[in-house]
């Protein structure tokens, strides 16, 4: 074989590799040569960045303006009880500045309003003294209750029910009527407010000894309801009312009305007592009686379901 | 007119005379070429397909090895229980939530930008579009954990509730994509060679 015949082939071999080499890249927009189209611009992955913290709420002042609220009430023995309680004014002014919270699902902010909290423990520890027999904590929560059931009731339409006589501008307005949910402390200055404003404050003291409660929404009132487990006292003349929520078994308590009868026909002194846990006959609604309400925790934080990230496996061969 | 045409010669090829070893050095020379075409074609397309894999797989590989980062700080913030929390507390522990939405959200799709645009062979065609499919399901699923987080800042409680409930649907298929991608590997891995598309 002489070089004038492997030269073709030397030739042949030549072209092959330049069509596949530069050819079909270049047609193909591959890069040229023995290189492997490689990855693509590869952009660095982000990283995490934790939220900004947010600055703490200033406390409200003690020593500013504040009002001065005297409260009486007859207690579940029986027994006249009184106290006082303190609201600085511009804590009371802020939430009256607050836009109200259209979602009633997120009402349970108000019941535990952290700026009201020291408030309300320091009542509701007036109202229901730590006891040093757990079979007396029946009774402190008992007397919680009736405390809100004796503050008087008034519809958020009426301007008796605020201090200043007007309707906040902050009122939802709806037709010829206003709505205005309370913040607890709003409802101990003002001294009156309607079923929903009675049921935050109840759940915003007994939040404050530890009670777990949510709030019980009817379309047309509103309730508490307080975890227990399995209340069925034997003197209970009917069948106590619970609803179950994520597997707990909160009971019905009314918060604005009790079971009273004036002290003699021409005095409008009145004397009673509380609604019982349970009872959901008292309030004389038949919604109440027989409907099944819209359950709204206080401590809400929505949380998925599905949150497991699976991990895949990597094809043989790979890094 | 009287034309005539002119009486032409037949023309006079060249004698080619093909010595029996010119012969077989021609025929040689051919199967030759056909043979170094094919073989080094064969060699040319396996080493190629090879490397797709080998960069599909590191691909794959940074993927998993970023959703195990945005898997831990899932994990965490689920171990802190949201129950009897405060209201500050609440929603420090929602703009933690938002946080890891938004660092999901970039992770799913910086990853499903960078597999997406592997080439690879045929066999690992469906196991890559199962891969993308499963990022591009969390991301959903990510993006919705930011509008829940972002509709509870609001105060708007129901819709948080229902951007979850979406999300949940999502991350479902995220794990369908990803029990499909696993298979469609599988298939690949054991379905022998195919050229690259």
């Amino acid at each position: 074989m002489e070089w004038k015949d492997v030269f073709p082939v030397l030739a042949g071999g030549l072209v092959i590799l330049i069509v596949a080499l530069v050819v079909k890249p270049v047609l193909l927009g591959e890069p040229i040569g023995l290189v492997s189209p490689g990855p693509a611009a590869v952009q660095k992955p982000p990283v995490y960045v934790p939220p900004a913290p947010v600055p703490s709420a200033t406390p409200f002042p003690d020593d500013g303006a504040a009002y001065t609220r005297n409260f009486r009430w007859t207690a579940i023995d029986g027994g006249v009880q009184t106290t006082q309680v303190r609201i600085p004014e511009a804590l009371f002014l802020a939430h009256r500045e607050t836009p109200q919270i259209a979602d009633p699902l997120a009402w349970g902010r108000y019941a535990i309003a952290d700026a009201d909290r020291p408030i309300l423990e320091d009542l509701a520890h007036r109202i229901a003294p730590p006891a040093g027999n757990p079979e007396e904590d029946y009774f402190r929560l008992m007397n919680l209750v009736f405390f809100v059931q004796q503050i008087p009731y008034e519809l958020d339409s009426s301007t008796d029910s605020y201090v200043e006589g007007v309707i906040p501008r902050n009122a939802v307005r709806q037709g010829g009527e206003a709505g205005y949910s309370k913040y607890p402390v709003e409802m101990l200055v003002d001294g009156r407010g309607d079923c929903e404003d009675a049921s935050i404050l109840m759940a915003g003291l007994l939040d404050a000894l530890g009670y777990d409660t949510v709030l019980l929404r009817y379309p047309e009132h509103m309730a508490l309801g307080i975890r227990m487990n399995e209340f069925n006292p034997y003197y209970a003349k009917y069948t106590p009312k619970y609803f179950a929520y994520e597997g707990k078994h909160y009971y019905y308590v009314e918060g604005t009305d009790f079971d009273w009868v004036n002290i003699s026909a021409d005095s409008p002194v009145r004397r009673g007592k509380p609604f019982p846990i349970g009872d959901a006959d008292g309030t004389g609604i038949p919604g109440v009686r027989s409907g099944t309400p819209e359950i709204i925790p206080l401590h809400y934080v929505p949380t998925p379901a599905e949150y497991r990230i699976r991990p895949a496996r990597l094809p043989a061969g790979g890094a | 007119m009287d034309l005539k045409v002119p009486k032409l010669e037949k023309p006079k090829l060249p004698k080619i005379t093909i010595s029996r070893r010119q012969a077989l050095t021609a025929a040689g020379t051919a199967v030759a070429v056909i043979a170094i075409a094919f073989i080094g074609g064969a060699l040319l397309l396996d080493y190629t397909g090879d490397r797709q894999v080998a960069t599909f797989g590191s691909h794959v590989a940074a993927s998993e090895g970023d959703l195990s980062l945005v898997s831990g700080k899932i994990s965490s913030l689920m171990r802190s229980s949201p129950d009897d929390l405060s209201v500050a507390e609440c929603d420090a522990y929602m703009r933690e939530f938002a946080a890891i939405a938004d660092y999901g959200m970039g992770v799913t799709a910086c990853h499903r930008q960078i597999v997406g645009a592997d080439r690879v062979p045929g066999a690992y065609a469906g196991a890559q579009l199962a891969y993308v499919r499963a990022l591009d399901n969390l991301n959903r699923a990510f993006s919705l954990w930011s509008s829940a987080a972002a509709a509870y800042d609001a105060k708007a409680y129901t819709a948080a509730k229902e951007n979850l409930a979406r999300a949940d649907q999502a991350w479902k298929e995220y794990t369908a994509a990803v029990e499909d991608y696993d298979r469609e590997l599988r298939s690949a891995e054991e379905g022998g060679w195919i050229p690259p598309v």
